[in-house]
């Protein structure tokens, strides 16, 4: 057996990414009230917004099920008011749309709940020409509508767009298009984590109805990304929030020396809803301790003074040092070196203790853009907005350097 | 060179341990020693799909890998349950023999009980099976397998393109060689009644409770009665006990929770709205669990208590 109170590779990514979030926030109280949280009608209302044009009222809290194989979370979340419950065709292999049909089907609850599911266009199908990718997308939402046992979702997404590209894609837009005329979906909508690029295309597009984008605290400082949402709320765009918690709420706590508190969930998932222009976001608790924890969520946003006192706890900063590689950092730098990309060899080096990938990293830079046009610099005064400290990590490069730690 | 080496790797030490002062750093030890995407370790995966291939398959673009922070990149958040699973690295990489292509993705999941954990979350009992590996299924032009820490996943499309799914699988089952069985709690278990092709191992949140990880998962049917014995393992008999004493308490919150000691000694029984009705009794460092408990419940819970003395 693995012993469980360590950290895996994975833990050293999204924790402190969790993490950085409040480190990004220090000493910026104004954003933890630039949008105040909603109050309920009642204490103990459940909060609902409406999703862009499509109408559909949500709980603000829905159900991410992507990490979920037991039937008995999703009875649950229905239990508690969860209405919304989002599901892909990749997901274990099509077992997770199987879960969830069956799950509602047992339950009689179809019409009392909106079912989403995305198709992905991967690999050589990216290059389909219009025809064969319509028929391709289509196709496969057949296999997803069975494996629901559905005659229809509510939410169709194109799954996972990276680039402009793939979201102007022909295919898969002729596919959606036809799809809702033929009522198998309600709506159309696409998930990216291209936010800015892919979202603006999408607003150009007037084509879909909702968006799905990942949405977090390490993100406060944005404004292109919260922009950029805000921008296809304000079109008519139903915008779902994901990764709320920047995958704090899947991991095992007890994998962590010093587990977060529950209430750094929680502040998490309100931060995210705190913005007006979300209508629900779709956490991935896999525990009923976690769904419960998240759902207590919907029924008020008001920060207690516990969470306020965690997105506000300094020592997460100088704790956290997470560098978001936004890349704001090069143009700080007098010399343009690629900064974010220096911080990344850092983290391999340090945190994964992967030097093999730190070097490869080093290596990747063109001359004057990396470590060699460091060292004429005896100390670095590029100031990070999230509170990285640039300049001891370069130090700590430039001495693995000296000793050899890069040497092929 | 080599006290370069050696001094390189001190300085490391150094640094982590300087880096490692706060509670968010991750102790030294497992999680700061797993295996990282070393050249090492790509020559090694790549060594699988090496030439000569099945009917002179020729690769169409360079090798891509995967590691726990870049899985996202390939398959978005369908890579959540891989990284419940300690995911390590992902291998894949396109081939073309004639019309029929063939994409192979190999993932190390860093030990047979993960790569087992992982290929059971993603099979379905009703697929065909294969003798390849431990065990290997055929489904619309996929055919995946299980071997040693590996879970292969193949997909194929164009003429020709199921035999060369089969050519390439058993291709791969012998470069990889090592584990060729399931893990041995699971074959300890009983087997009559038992569903095929339906075991679990869960590393993380069996039965959607953290406190029961990990576990193993074997499902039985009789009739139309379909019910589960959950095994999950602790360290020892007092941690067995602290998770049959969690699992009291929260039915107890949320349903009914009461001792039968005629299933012997600490049994409890319990239900809830959305969980349906459990036994539990803790044996040994094991934590025995029948969900959805048949007729023949009290002999089951026997057996596999004796089968894991």
């Amino acid at each position: 057996m693995k012993d469980q109170n360590v950290w895996n590779r994975r833990d050293f990514i999204v924790k402190p990414l969790a993490l950085a979030g409040a480190a990004g926030i220090l000493g910026r109280p104004d954003l933890l009230l630039a949008r105040p949280p909603l109050q309920p009608t009642e204490s103990s209302a459940i909060l609902k917004r409406t999703l862009g044009n499509t109408g559909l009222t949500l709980p603000v809290v829905s159900m991410g099920v992507m990490n979920a194989d037991v039937p008995g979370l999703l009875r649950r979340a229905y239990e508690l008011g969860i209405r919304h419950f989002d599901t892909a065709a990749g997901y274990q292999q099509g077992r997770n749309e199987e879960m969830v049909g069956q799950v509602i089907k047992d339950l009689g609850a179809r019409d009392q709940v909106a079912i989403s599911t995305k198709e992905a266009v991967r690999g050589g199908d990216r290059d389909l020409n219009t025809s064969d990718g319509k028929a391709r997308f289509i196709a496969n939402t057949e296999k997803s509508l069975r494996r629901l046992q559905m005659d229809h979702v509510d939410i169709l997404y194109h799954h996972a767009v990276d680039s402009v590209e793939a979201a102007q894609n022909e295919g898969p837009l002729e596919a959606l298009r036809a799809l809702k005329k033929e009522g198998k979906t309600r709506f159309i909508g696409l998930s990216t984590h291209q936010t800015v690029e892919v979202i603006s295309e999408v607003i150009k597009l007037k084509i879909f109805d909702v968006v799905l984008v990942t949405l977090n605290y390490t993100m406060a400082h944005d404004e292109a990304i919260l922009g950029t949402i805000e921008r296809a709320a304000k079109s008519g765009i139903g915008v779902i929030a994901m990764k709320t918690q920047a995958g704090g709420t899947v991991r095992p706590d007890v994998h962590l020396p010093n587990p977060l508190p529950p209430v750094s969930q929680t502040a998490l998932l309100k931060w995210v809803l705190s913005h007006e222009f979300v209508t629900t976001a779709i956490p991935g608790f896999s525990t009923y301790e976690h769904l419960a924890q998240d759902f207590s969520v919907a029924g008020d946003l008001a920060y207690t003074e516990e969470e306020k006192k965690f997105l506000a706890d300094k020592s997460f900063a100088a704790q956290a040092e997470f560098c978001q590689q936004c890349g704001a950092c090069r143009e700080a730098c007098l010399k343009h070196v690629e900064v974010s990309t220096l911080m990344r060899s850092h983290m391999y080096a340090l945190q994964y203790g992967n030097t093999d990938m730190a070097r490869a990293t080093l290596a990747s830079l063109p001359a004057g853009k990396g470590l060699d046009a460091c060292a004429s610099c005896e100390a670095c005064s590029v100031a990070c907005r999230n509170s990285v400290n640039v300049a001891r990590k370069i130090r700590d490069l430039k001495a693995l350097r000296r000793a050899n730690a890069f040497a092929a | 060179m080599a006290f370069c080496l050696r001094r390189a790797r001190w300085l490391i030490v150094g640094l982590v341990a300087a880096a490692c002062f706060s509670p968010l750093n991750p102790p030294s030890g497992h999680g700061a020693s797993r295996p990282s995407l070393s050249e090492g370790a790509q020559k090694h995966l790549l060594s699988f799909i090496a030439e000569p291939l099945p009917n002179h398959a020729a690769v169409q673009r360079a090798p891509s890998f995967y590691s726990p922070d870049s899985l996202y990149d390939f398959m978005d958040g369908g890579a959540d349950i891989y990284l419940l699973y300690d995911f390590q690295v992902l291998l894949h990489q396109d081939f073309k023999s004639g019309p029929a292509d063939v994409s192979v993705d190999i993932f190390d999941m860093g030990s047979p009980e993960d790569a087992f954990g992982m290929y059971a979350a993603e099979r379905s009992p009703n697929y065909r099976f294969l003798p390849i590996g431990i065990e290997a299924y055929r489904s619309q032009g996929v055919l995946n397998f299980l071997q040693d820490r590996y879970y292969v996943k193949l997909a194929g499309s164009g003429t020709g393109s199921d035999d060369l799914l089969d050519r390439f699988a058993r291709l791969l089952s012998t470069r990889i060689a090592g584990v060729r069985s399931f893990p041995s709690l699971l074959e300890k278990l009983p087997q009559e009644h038992r569903v095929r092709h339906a075991e679990q191992f869960s590393r993380k949140d069996p039965l959607g409770h953290s406190f029961l990880s990990p576990a193993y998962i074997v499902s039985y049917k009789q009739g139309a009665a379909e019910s589960k014995i959950v095994v999950s393992v602790a360290k020892d008999p007092a941690e067995a006990n602290a998770r049959r004493e969690a699992l009291a308490k929260y039915f107890s919150e949320t349903g009914k929770c009461e001792a039968v000691p005629s299933f012997g000694a600490g049994a409890l029984k319990a239900s809830n709205s959305f969980e349906g009705s459990v036994i539990a009794v803790a044996r040994g460092r094991y934590l025995i669990v029948l969900v959805h408990p048949s007729s023949d419940a009290a002999a089951l819970l026997d057996q596999t208590a004796r089968v894991l003395r």
